[in-house]
């Protein structure tokens, strides 16, 4: 298939890009996200996990049970920012940030 | 917000969970993200047969009247367009309608986020007129559209086989299915033979080389058997299947296994319909793709399990019920030729008690006399 096909149709990242981040060593599909960008558009990889996940599988002859699902992370849906920190009854959500927030922010918004 | 019971998704499976566990005076609610509930099956025109037995023959879209009705006089609170969007430390769940987010307190939870459908990669598919089988189906039938003139489907499983009978109702010309494999997904025979006494091309052993258009796909390249084929096509419908939607699974850290005949990567459960995360219970697509019959008999069997849990059913009692439900579950999948799905389940449901340790089930070993 031609290598400049598209596979992430929010990032724009082909087959071509997916392929050279394999050879550099990646194989899961977040580590071609950390190269790549693939996956980190609106859909927030909805459409792509698998179609890359194949494209791992066929590169590196491995089954696809060995590649592993993708590390999926809040918010799971588009969210405005506002929803989480903005007014005053959400203010609270903060712990939703839990992966990034400091120990810090954490207490002072508990 | 404070309830006993969580349920996500709004679909069969939840919908039909909502009803066994607030018929057991448990107090429910209901989270749906979309505008209206029912789920994909607010889509589903045709005829449902095999469903469980407390249901009569009925069109999808008539059966989710049935079910939203059915709750109407339990104690179910339902919260439309409201998604999950994650959960804090101490385990509530972080629900935003978009405004703002809402802590949710539930003592169980029960998550039937449902399926999504599989895309495929060829030069072309990004182009508009390039959509899932399951898109197509929308646009007939919630927006009244007819999606295209000129039909190429990819992909030969019952769903796209189905369509592609509506297709030909609502004037869509198929000009042909493309399946991959040397033979068709679909084992339904009755609408296989349907397909082929309408003269619909199949072409085994095929794919589409490219889609080319400007703005939109104009033709298809298709190549079968080495041969190419060039086609005058303004919708190309893909058609390669569902797999469970994960998200909140990972964010309530529940543990995956992988089973191709249930769609993929599916989360572990228990013959309780029981994660592997404290208070988590999973049904419909979500625990492995089924039929309709086995979405809504999951989702009955997670609520049994609820309200076990919560001491509104005594162990006695929840066995026997969920003895007869997994038995009513095996005879819908076995004879609506999903034996292969059963056994998957079966399989990972097994797997699952021996790693976590839990007591093996005498349900493990039900034979197919019993239907």
């Amino acid at each position: 298939m031609d290598k400049s096909t598209i596979v992430c149709r929010c990032e724009e990242i082909n087959i071509d890009e997916i392929e050279s981040a394999i050879k550099m060593g990646a194989h899961t599909f977040d580590d071609i996200k950390r190269i790549t960008r693939c996956g980190m558009g609106p859909c927030q990889a909805k459409i792509c996990t698998t179609l890359v996940q194949r494209i791992i599988s066929e590169y590196t002859d491995k089954p696809l049970s060995d590649i592993g699902p993708s590390r999926m992370r809040m918010p799971l849906k588009l969210t405005r920012i506002g929803v989480l920190a903005g007014n005053k009854e959400s203010s609270s959500v903060i712990s939703v940030f839990s992966e990034s927030a400091s120990k810090e922010g954490e207490t002072k918004n508990d | 917000m404070e309830t006993d019971l969580l349920i996500i998704g709004g679909g069969p499976a939840g919908l039909n969970a909502a009803y066994e566990a607030a018929s057991h005076g448990i107090e429910t609610l209901v989270i749906e993200e979309s505008f209206s509930m029912g789920g994909q099956l607010r889509q589903q025109t045709q005829v449902l047969d095999k469903l469980p037995k407390q249901f009569e023959k009925q069109r999808g879209t008539t059966l989710a009247r049935t079910l939203i009705e059915k709750l109407s006089t339990l104690n179910v609170k339902v919260l439309l367009k409201h998604t999950m969007i994650g959960t804090y430390q101490d385990g509530r769940i972080g629900v935003s309608n978009g405004v703002k987010t809402i802590p949710i307190t539930a003592k169980r939870i029960i998550v039937t986020t449902g399926a999504a459908e599989e895309a495929s990669v060829f030069p072309g598919w990004t182009l508009p007129g390039v959509m899932t089988i399951g898109a197509a189906q929308i646009l007939m039938n919630r927006e009244y559209v007819q999606p295209g003139k000129n039909a190429l489907v990819l992909g030969s499983n019952t769903f796209s086989l189905e369509i592609v009978k509506q297709f030909k109702e609502m004037g869509v010309t198929v000009r042909g299915i493309i399946e991959s494999n040397s033979e068709l997904i679909s084992k339904h025979e009755k609408i296989i033979k349907s397909i082929k006494k309408d003269g619909i091309p199949l072409y085994l052993n095929s794919y589409i080389e490219n889609a080319t258009g400007v703005g939109e796909v104009q033709k298809v390249t298709l190549n079968h058997n080495g041969i190419t084929e060039e086609m005058n096509i303004d919708l190309v419908c893909i058609g390669k299947g569902v797999a469970p939607i994960l998200e909140p699974f990972e964010i309530m850290n529940c543990s995956f296994t992988y089973q191709i005949r249930l769609g993929g990567w599916v989360p572990q459960y228990s013959i309780s319909m029981e994660t592997s995360s404290p208070s988590a219970y999973i049904a419909g697509n979500a625990a492995g793709i089924t039929s309709m019959g086995g979405i809504l008999l999951t989702g009955q069997l997670a609520a049994v399990s609820v309200a076990e849990s919560l001491g509104f059913l005594n162990e006695k009692l929840a066995t026997e019920k969920r003895a007869s439900l997994w038995k009513e579950l095996h005879c819908i999948e076995t004879t609506a030729d999903l034996r292969e799905v059963f056994n998957a389940r079966m399989a990972l449901i097994k797997d699952y008690h021996e790693e976590a340790n839990l007591l093996p089930s005498s349900l493990f070993d039900l034979s197919l006399e019993e239907c």
